[in-house]
């Protein structure tokens, strides 16, 4: 992700174009610094033993997290290059579980040249490659 | 099938929230929490040359926001548990560091569907969030999902 894209520019891009992949470790202190900061500081999101009792398998991280890193996929892809996120849609399949290793990816799916957008897909993935967060989001490229 | 609730819930504003002060302390946790390093979001100085003078929450900000205190005396609930099945977002305009945001929400749909584990019910509650000029930053369309 180190690349430079700050070049990037709505002629350029090209339907198909990959997003990351973006692999990190989520760790469960990150996910609980997201709880205390945001105000979601509840045992389902913060301690593995009060989320059992809730009937799931850990700590969970909040959904609004995973768009936010979803969404960092997309500003990341934008870098420098004055492109704007100006619309994103996400749905939460099933839980994301910190201490683990995610995958942030997607792809651009088409362009409109009238308002100068491009949308894609994108999507967060465990080890397994099951997508537990998908989504689409719309990009636009002032003149 | 049909769900059953008063068709006049849908489009009215259930509630407008206090203006919420954003502190610069909230924006840096935020973008710390995420991994947010663009300088854009976390460096006042470099900020100041970007395309919005000065520091911006990241975008994803925007659902950091509740929509009320009295959701569920507003909002039909169906079903034994609720989850958040996901979140759109209109991004119209930046949060910055000294804004006030306030939230304005109304049901926006209720629908029934059926999959493979069930009947679920979806409730979508939009929130418009709106600075202290007046002016519109965002909408988020929460879609909240019931089992029954």
């Amino acid at each position: 992700m180190a690349e430079n894209k700050s070049d990037l520019t709505f002629e350029n891009v090209k339907i198909g174009d990959p997003l990351g992949p973006n692999e990190f470790h989520l760790s469960k202190d990150q996910v609980r610094a997201y709880a205390k900061t945001t105000g979601m500081w509840v045992p389902r999101f913060t301690d593995d033993e009060a989320a059992r009792k809730e009937g799931l398998p850990g700590m969970i991280t909040p959904g609004n997290m995973s768009l936010a890193i979803l969404s960092k996929l997309v500003t990341d892809w934008i870098g420098a290059s004055g492109a704007q996120l100006t619309r994103m849609g996400t749905t939460y399949r099933q839980p994301v579980m910190p201490d683990h290793t995610i995958t942030l990816q997607g792809f651009v799916t088409d362009k409109n040249e009238n308002n100068r957008t491009a949308e894609m897909d994108i999507w967060l993935e465990n080890e397994d490659g099951e997508r537990l967060v998908i989504g689409t989001a719309t990009v636009h490229f002032p003149r | 099938m049909a769900v059953d609730y008063d068709p006049a819930i849908i489009g009215r504003v259930f509630e407008t929230t206090d203006p919420l002060p954003v502190t610069p302390e909230m924006v840096k946790n935020f973008c710390s929490a995420i991994g947010e390093s663009n300088p854009i979001h976390i460096d006042a100085e470099a900020a100041k040359k970007g395309p919005y003078g000065g520091i911006t929450a990241p975008p994803s900000f925007a659902v950091t926001f509740r929509n009320g205190q009295h959701f569920f005396q507003h909002v039909p609930r169906y079903g034994k548990q609720g989850f958040d099945a996901g979140k759109d977002v209109e991004f119209v305009g930046p949060i910055r560091p000294g804004d006030a945001i306030s939230l304005s929400s109304h049901v926006k749909e209720i629908y029934e569907k059926t999959g493979r584990t069930g009947s679920m019910v979806f409730v979508i509650v939009r929130s418009t969030l709106t600075n202290q000029k007046g002016e519109v930053v965002a909408h988020v369309d929460h879609r909240f999902m019931s089992r029954t």
